[in-house]
């Protein structure tokens, strides 16, 4: 299946990025193949997915531990702006 | 000094005679780069002063008796996806372009207290996506068996700096081949190790249950030298394995293999893999015979399904783990934007390459509610089915023997707008990323052109200590390091 020109700019929405009509044609292009490759995959002698085969898998989660940094210098070297030992933030609403 | 033979082990021996001292090592390294990679383009920064000053640390520390780390003076490439405290760590994006970590990787911080020197962040494929190192944003890292001809990748600088003598060891990544692939392609060893058994934390993420961090070396030794110190519990990753692990890798190189069962997967071998290479794995099935393994052909029918699946699979992560990257925060900002939305999407669009944006593309879209059935999901149910057949076929061998790459290497330019026919080049290898288990490619031979063959190993998960030994035994059989993999040649290429 290939996608149109229009769901590719509207993913381009979802994923926060934009594109010229010839990017998004190429890249509609390019999802055609790959799509029809994954279809046309499962060849005949793949043993495919059974649901016996599904093991719950748990995920695992790290202990959340509250660590003190205190060393500001090091954390403001990625600061864009910092002011009297802050980080200077975004104007988000005017 | 010739560096370019130089090995872990020459080095520790060197130290303990006390032939030379780790600063004469490590600035001899340094120049050695200063001098030659303007040729090859294999490091994006290096920690120069930083270098000196903890080689001269640690001479003085040999020097009053006091007790050193198993790779005391060992100089060692970080790939520059990995966070390294005070220094760049750039993922060869423009997104990152200066991004200075306030802390080491746990990797590079087992090197560190082991002893290890870190001399410089090497080049890659932008965000670890590609396998040419084509795709950084800075520049393009070349091979030094012959500079028209891209390293691999992702992990191309890190391979290209071990091909041509600039480290003895340097640290990749890999999710689907990233440092196999470019250790093929190079004549270098290259190890993925399995998921869970080497700490990702301070990885910066591309696909976080396939992405896996190893070493590439010159000798398969020397990985195991390597792997043992960066193996390990770590509190900060949770995916980190809490079991027992045997980590003296190196105490059972020696080993007797003989009986050991090696299985030829059938489908490896057909149609599209280069004659020269299918032969160089021939000549290594008779020495692994003569060796008195018993290596017998079966059937694996996956080929198809397994790079499909990887692609879908990995650029859906890849979507989610490069959403943060919004321009705000840290990274990349864009000065022409009128309002917070605007902002984001020219930050975005503007530092992400082309390579990164349509892999973003592409697992938004198989993530996105009208296609996740029929795409993501679907490959999820292809990756158990992968696991299980694979479990299956590790239950009658020990080891699974394959080509790394079904190619040589390549000439810079020849794939770059073909992403399809380059994605070709992790056919055999991204298996190992979708099932987890550890594989490791070392040299079997050469092209007529002169161009380094590679060959895989893969087995049960946690089984290094037996892929290493069997590579071992092999690498000695084929005798290519006595055969002169010297670089010295190169040196004079202008």
């Amino acid at each position: 299946m290939k996608p149109t020109i229009e769901e590719i700019h509207h993913i381009g929405k979802l994923a926060k990025l934009k594109f010229t009509q010839e990017e998004a044609k190429a890249f509609a292009k390019d999802f055609k193949e790959i799509f029809e490759e994954f279809k046309n995959a499962s060849g005949e002698n793949f043993q495919g997915f059974t649901k016996a085969d599904i093991e719950v898998k748990k995920t695992l989660l790290r202990e959340d531990v509250v660590k003190n940094f205190q060393n500001k210098e090091k954390l403001f070297k990625n600061a864009k702006e910092v002011k009297e030992n802050y980080i200077v933030i975004l104007k988000a609403i005017e | 000094m010739n560096l370019e033979a130089m090995t872990l082990e020459r080095l520790k021996q060197g130290y303990r005679i006390k032939q030379f001292s780790v600063k004469e090592i490590t600035t001899a390294y340094l120049d050695r780069i200063k001098r030659l990679d303007n040729k090859i383009n294999a490091f994006i920064h290096l920690c120069e002063e930083e270098a000196v000053k903890e080689a001269k640390a640690l001479d003085e520390r040999i020097a009053s008796g006091a007790e050193v780390g198993p790779l005391a003076g060992i100089p060692v490439a970080i790939k520059d996806n990995i966070c390294t405290d005070g220094f760049k760590t750039t993922c060869a994006s423009k997104m990152l372009g200066n991004f200075v970590p306030p802390y080491d990787a746990t990797v590079v911080k087992q090197l560190k207290e082991a002893g290890a020197i870190v001399i410089g962040k090497t080049n890659m494929d932008e965000f670890a996506m590609g396998s040419s190192t084509e795709n950084s944003a800075f520049k393009i890292t070349r091979n030094p068996w012959n500079r028209d001809k891209v390293p691999g990748g992702s992990s191309g600088g890190s391979a290209a700096a071990v091909a041509a003598g600039f480290t003895p060891l340097a640290i990749g990544s890999d999710t689907g081949g990233s440092i196999r692939q470019p250790a093929a392609f190079c004549g270098v060893v290259g190890l993925k190790p399995t998921y869970g058994l080497v700490s990702r934390y301070g990885l910066i993420a591309f696909a976080s249950s396939l992405d896996q961090i190893g070493p590439i070396t010159k000798t398969v030794k020397d990985c195991a030298y390597s792997l043992e110190v960066i193996t390990g519990k770590d509190p900060l990753d949770s995916t980190c394995y809490k079991g027992v692990v045997n980590r003296d890798y190196k105490e059972i190189l020696e080993e007797n293999i003989a009986g050991l069962k090696i299985g030829v997967p059938r489908e490896f071998f057909q149609e599209g893999v280069d004659h020269e290479i299918q032969q160089a794995i021939k000549i290594s099935i008779k020495k692994l015979e003569e060796m008195r393994v018993i290596v017998e052909e079966f059937s694996l029918p996956i080929m198809d399904i397994g790079l499909s699946t990887y692609r879908i699979l990995s650029s859906a992560e890849a979507s989610s783990n490069l959403a943060r990257y919004d321009g705000i925060r840290y990274g990349y900002r864009s000065d022409n934007s009128a309002d917070l939305e605007e902002l984001i999407v020219n930050s975005r669009t503007e530092a992400f390459g082309k390579e990164v944006k349509r892999r973003i593309m592409l697992g938004t879209y198989v993530l996105s509610s009208s296609h996740y059935n029929n795409y993501y999901k679907k490959a999820a149910e292809n990756r158990i089915s992968i696991e299980n057949m694979f479990k299956e076929a590790l239950k009658k061998y020990d080891l699974i023997i394959s080509p790394t790459t079904s190619q040589l290497p390549f000439n810079i330019g020849e794939k770059i707008a073909h992403s399809l026919e380059m994605h070709q080049s992790d056919i055999y290898t991204v298996f190992a990323n979708i099932t987890g288990i550890p594989a490791i490619s070392i040299p079997c031979g050469f092209s007529q052109s002169r161009l380094p063959i590679g060959l895989q190993f893969m087995g049960s998960p946690f089984s290094e200590g037996k892929l290493l030994t069997v590579a071992h035994q092999l690498e000695e059989r084929l005798t290519l390091q006595q055969q002169g993999l010297e670089l010295e040649v190169r040196e004079g290429c202008d």
